[in-house]
């Protein structure tokens, strides 16, 4: 019965962020569009290369539509887009949709590892931090955590590379795997393929790949994470019922769990969340340094070369990815806290 | 003001942060008395001595054309603050009227305003800025437009979030019986409510302006040479690594190192003020 | 579970002692740009590296000197307008198709008919016939000398297998297989493509059917990867883990891997260092103001920037407009050199006034070294007096510039080789007035004298005549000054030492061609 209104609620609020997850996705469509068509510069000529002659620039420019009102372009652009047709790459020369297909598990596998770290990390220094709250220990993990958050992660991607793939070369310096492992990739996760071929080894060598840049990715997030389960521990640790739990005499690691962790992981979520997005967008930097064939590599690449239909398509794909982020970290936010289950949804 | 400024600087990090900012911002203002070479914030070639290890008279060493890093970052640093400065005003101000707008007039104007500000704050912001600058000429004006684009829209959720609290206190309920303009309410009630966290916010986003754009720069789309700019020193020392690793760690180390100092303070005054998280 | 733990770890570790075992069969090499597949579409470097091992040309460099020998035709004769050639009867493709003379037919058609990359070189082509299976002419619509040189740009494609792999497209030949070779090869190589990612790597395998076989010496396995940064291929080269390093990394990383006793590889005499100017702005539309530029730039210093050890660098001192050892070039010795006095003079005659101006400077986003080049000039102008301000551009956005004269920068900075390793196509589409605003020629030159030259070079009958025209040539574009010349380019390589590459360290065994050096089948491993 209670489990019933709470799946109806949970339904409820899934359609409504749903929905107004799909507008501002389109919202995101025609701001990309727009700006991806006011670049200077005739994508037409610069896809054709330098030798091409004006004819031909003028035919690749009516096959694009370029010679159309904006407003009619942004209409076969919608249209080839309930197709699941992004347009073709000028620049790979390929559909838009196959080179997604083609970089962005790479850099989800990435920026997931990062997201890992960036918990698995972040959490428990913060809970320690909280916990001996004054002590050095949470000094120094404050400090720490604040350097994290302090320096881009491009930074931080050079100084773990010089330090850990230089002069003490612990990690490979570049790519996702050795190249004597041949993986057949079936769903682009090598940390995947590999299982699912069961070579373990292979999983390794991925895995040993993935440390330096899913590191430097989530510096800050770790930071960040710290910082904020730290401040609400603290918060929640003031809290009348922890002691009233201390004075039943709980042990110390049930009262930091169930009672003082619970309440303050929640405000951690939303930030996670937009974390998420910093990710996306850092993995920018840490790919171009560790050679990552991710899609963020292709986002710069695309950009500079003027590239129309793969800007937009890999700003709308990372934008979408954001908001189901987003949509997931709302959803467990609500089966976590009552009050903003039942209530109408969060701020 | 007073009792704050004391508990800010009473505690050791907020007083690390202020030393540190003061260090920033004096060598910033005072770059041309403090440079070892004030004329290598410029177009100065010299390739009797270029790409030398740190050593005196230039202690973080010479960059690719011979120039002395050293002073070239205390340079950059100036057009670091400069940027990160006019960005905040440009960006808080119109965040600030967004979210004032749409968390007190509320329906159709709030679903409009609150929306499009989802749509920025939905494609990550490093994305947003490059897209931008993708479009315009990469020069300092340029990249102050890009990242103001993708900062306004924290600011608008801010001050939202804010406003919907304050709008249902008694002051404001007070002003409105009395037939205050919703102009005069939004602006002269409210606005002085959201004060702390904003300032709050701007100290702390004052170093993350100054990291994005070293980001974007990072990506060759911010200040052209031969002026100095610290994301584009690493990103042109990245190439010469390990061996060369002054070009990058220097550079990069300053961004550490202001950023470093704005969080801690932004972190104690957010103790002292309250604020945002 | 313990068993899956331990097979993980080693797999962590593996790869450091992959190094030793892996050694043998697989040569590792890297380019900056994306390598492009098809080889109609080919024009920079990588994808030269792909096309002269997946396909083969009627032609090829003669090795150690200057001419053409038979390649896949066995020979050719003609002269002028007519030249027919016939073909081995040897040669398959990988696929197992024949070769036959509509496969040459097919292959211009198919580069003319796209009309990219580099199908611009046979534009004096009128036709091309198959007169019997393995006999094939081309007609040209006026002589031109140059045209067999240019014949190393033709690949020949399979057309049986290209046809059976249309992709979609408008007319009867769709996209001419566009989508299918843009993945796969299709060509008689002595490498056969294996995979293809243009963002992370292209394999090749040797293909053992090669209709001349190949060396057991030369690599099983041909790994090229693309966008790896100079302190990536620096750090993987010095532990063995890669073995022949891009051009375009740093000098400063070439010389700290010769340190490391890695080897440096050259090719050379096929191209120059230019700042090319803008001869329709002001103030460059003044011929003293170019020639003040000239005068006051720092030849010797630029050289001091580009050495990498005591005998190798990546370029020599330019001489004049033509690189040394082409037709028409001045000798080696005869240094271009810097004269404050001269320009001073120069700029005295200009009629523009240089407190009044600011010359733009441009750099190309992706080869830093420009940078530096700028930096370099806007020092040297300052001395004179001569304001400047420097802009990066991406290249994709440069070549788009150049399109109309009043975008295109004062002064643009451009490495340009001859494609073909003629001379003509070197000058022609530089300086040639009908061939102005491509990203070779920011000049707009347009000058009578020049013309003249360049059209009795590639018309010329003999070798005399063609140097008699390029000599010409030389002195009138110095006097015209439409470019600085910085350096004559020298591409250097660093490699691991066990790889032996006599095309790139051999004299006698250099093919004068960019690219060609690195046959794969010709590359030795130890």
């Amino acid at each position: 019965m209670r489990l019933e209104r709470n799946m109806r609620s949970v339904c409820k609020l899934l359609a409504q962020r749903l929905a107004i997850s799909l507008l501002v996705l389109a919202g995101v469509s025609v701001l990309v569009f727009a700006i991806a068509r006011i670049i200077p510069g005739d994508p037409a000529r610069i896809a054709l290369g330098p030798n091409a002659t004006a004819e031909q620039v003028q035919k690749l420019r009516e096959q694009l539509h370029l010679d159309r009102p904006i407003w009619t372009q942004y209409g076969y652009f919608v249209r080839d887009l309930a197709e699941g047709d992004l347009g073709i790459s000028l620049y790979t020369n390929r559909p838009v949709t196959t080179d997604i297909a083609q970089f962005l598990p790479a850099t989800l596998e990435l920026i997931l590892v990062a997201g890992i770290f960036m918990i698995g990390f972040g959490l428990p220094l913060g809970i320690v931090s909280a916990r001996y709250r004054g002590r050095a220990v949470d000094h120094i993990i404050r400090i720490v955590s604040l350097l994290g958050v302090s320096a881009p992660s491009f930074v931080w991607a050079v100084i773990l590379m010089l330090l850990f793939a230089f002069f003490l070369p612990l990690f490979p310096i570049a790519g996702r795997i050795s190249t004597d492992f041949e993986i057949d990739r079936a769903t682009g996760f090598l940390l995947i393929d590999t299982l699912l071929v069961a070579n373990y080894a292979a999983f390794g060598n991925a895995l040993w790949h993935i440390v330096l840049p899913a590191f430097a990715l989530a510096l800050s997030g770790i930071g960040q994470a710290a910082r904020l389960t730290r401040a609400n521990m603290i918060e929640t640790y003031g809290r009348p019922y922890i002691e009233m739990a201390r004075s039943y005499g709980f042990p110390e690691w049930k009262i930091a769990s169930r009672y003082a962790f619970r309440p303050s992981i929640i405000p951690s979520l939303t930030i996670l969340g937009l974390d998420f997005a910093a990710m996306l967008g850092n993995a920018f930097l840490v790919e171009a340094i560790f050679a990552w064939p991710g899609l963020s590599r292709y986002g710069v690449t695309v950009i500079l070369r003027k590239d129309l239909n793969a800007i937009v398509g890999t700003v709308l794909i990372i934008s979408a990815a954001f908001l189901i982020a987003n949509l997931i970290v709302d959803l467990l936010i609500a089966f976590l806290n009552p009050r903003i289950r039942y209530g109408q949804g969060s701020k | 003001m007073k009792r704050a400024a004391a508990i800010v600087l009473s505690n050791p990090m907020s007083l690390a942060g202020v030393i540190l900012i003061a260090l920033v911002v004096s060598s910033a203002v005072f770059a041309d008395l403090v440079a070892p070479f004030p004329s290598h914030r410029g177009a100065v070639v010299d390739f009797a001595n270029f790409n030398q290890p740190p050593s005196w008279p230039n202690i973080m060493g010479t960059d690719l054309v011979g120039r002395d890093l050293f002073s070239r970052i205390l340079y950059a640093y100036r057009i670091s603050l400069i940027l990160g400065i006019v960005v905040l005003l440009l960006a808080v101000p119109a965040g600030v009227v967004v979210g004032l707008a749409a968390g007190y007039i509320g329906g159709r104007t709030r679903f409009i305003l609150m929306r499009t500000t989802d749509v920025f704050l939905s494609i990550p912001p490093l994305v947003l800025a490059m897209s931008i600058m993708g479009v315009l000429e990469p020069t300092l004006a340029n990249g102050m437009m890009a990242v103001t684009a993708m900062w306004w829209p924290w600011y608008s959720r801010l001050v939202f979030n804010i406003t919907l609290a304050e709008k249902e206190e008694g002051y404001v309920l007070a002003a409105e019986l009395i037939g205050a303009s919703r102009i005069h309410v939004m602006f002269r009630e409210i606005l002085p409510n959201c004060f702390p966290a904003i300032i709050t916010k701007m100290t702390l986003d004052l170093g993350f302006v100054i990291l994005i754009a070293s980001s974007l720069s990072f990506l060759g789309l911010g200040v052209q040479p031969p002026t100095p700019d610290l994301g584009s020193m690493v990103a042109q020392g990245a190439s010469y690594l390990p061996d060369s690793w002054w070009l990058t760690v220097f550079p990069g180390l300053a961004i550490l190192v202001a950023v470093f100092g704005f969080n801690l303070l932004g972190d104690a005054l957010r103790d002292v003020l309250g604020g945002d998280q | 579970m313990t068993r899956i733990l331990k097979a993980t770890m080693t797999g962590m570790a593996f790869a450091a002692l992959a190094v030793a075992a892996e050694a043998g069969g697989t040569l590792r090499l890297d380019e900056v740009a994306v390598g492009e597949l098809d080889p109609a579409l080919a024009t920079d470097y990588a994808d030269s590296m792909l096309m002269f091992n997946v396909y083969d040309t009627l032609v090829l460099p003669r090795q150690g000197g200057p001419g053409h020998v038979p390649h896949l035709a066995e020979s050719w004769e003609g002269s002028g307008t007519s030249f027919t050639f016939s073909l081995r009867s040897d040669v398959s493709f990988q696929s197992g198709n024949p070769l036959t003379a509509d496969d040459v037919v097919f292959s211009y058609e198919r580069m003319v008919g796209l009309g990219r990359g580099l199908s611009y070189l046979f534009g004096l082509v009128e036709s091309v016939e198959a007169v019997d299976g393995d006999t094939v002419r081309f007609n040209l619509s006026q002589p031109y000398a140059p045209f067999v040189a240019s014949l190393v740009r033709l690949p020949i494609v399979d057309k049986k297998l290209v046809m059976e792999n249309l992709g979609e497209g408008e007319g009867d030949m769709k996209d001419w297989g566009k989508a299918f070779l843009s993945a796969n090869g299709a060509g008689t190589g002595a490498y056969a493509v294996k995979s293809h990612n243009p963002q992370e790597e292209t394999v090749m395998v040797r293909n053992d059917n090669y209709f001349l076989g190949i060396s057991e010496k030369a690599p099983d396995t041909v790994r090229l990867r693309y966008g790896l940064e100079a302190a990536t291929v620096r750090t993987l080269l010095a532990q063995g883990e890669h073995d022949i390093s891009s051009q375009w990394i740093p000098p400063e990383v070439k010389k700290a891997l010769a340190d490391d006793g890695m080897q440096l590889l050259t090719e050379s005499g096929t191209g120059a260092f230019y700042f090319k100017l803008n001869t329709t702005r002001p103030p460059l539309d003044d011929v003293n103001c170019r020639k003040a530029l000239a005068k006051s730039f720092d030849y010797a210093s630029v050289l001091k920037l580009i050495a990498i050890t005591d005998n190798v660098s990546g370029g020599s001192a330019s001489t004049g407009a033509i690189p040394v050892g082409m037709f028409g070039a001045n000798p080696a010795g005869q240094n271009l050199a810097r004269d404050i006095e001269a320009a001073r003079s120069h700029l005295a005659q200009c009629k523009y006034d240089p407190a009044e101006f600011t010359v733009e400077i441009s750099w190309i986003a992706e080869v830093p070294l420009e940078e530096r080049l700028a930096l370099l000039m806007q020092a040297n102008l300052a001395e004179v007096g001569i304001k400047s301000s420097i802009k990066k551009v991406p290249w994709a956005l440069f070549t788009e510039m150049v399109s109309k004269p009043e975008n295109t920068p004062n002064v643009s900075q451009i490495f340009v080789t001859a494609v073909t390793g003629d001379p003509d196509t070197l000058l022609y589409g530089m300086y040639h007035s009908s061939a102005a605003g491509t990203w070779q020629s920011p000049e707009y030159l347009s000058d009578t004298e020049v013309d003249a030259h360049l059209e009795a070079g590639r018309t010329g009958a003999s070798e005399a005549d063609r140097q008699e025209a390029y000599a010409a040539l030389n002195t009138r574009l110095m006097e015209v000054t439409a470019s600085i010349y910085g350096f004559d380019r020298q591409s250097v390589f660093a490699a691991n030492p066990r790889i032996k590459v006599p095309a790139l360290s051999d004299p006698a065994k250099a093919f004068g061609l960019d690219g060609m050096g690195f046959s794969f089948r010709l590359i030795e491993m130890e």
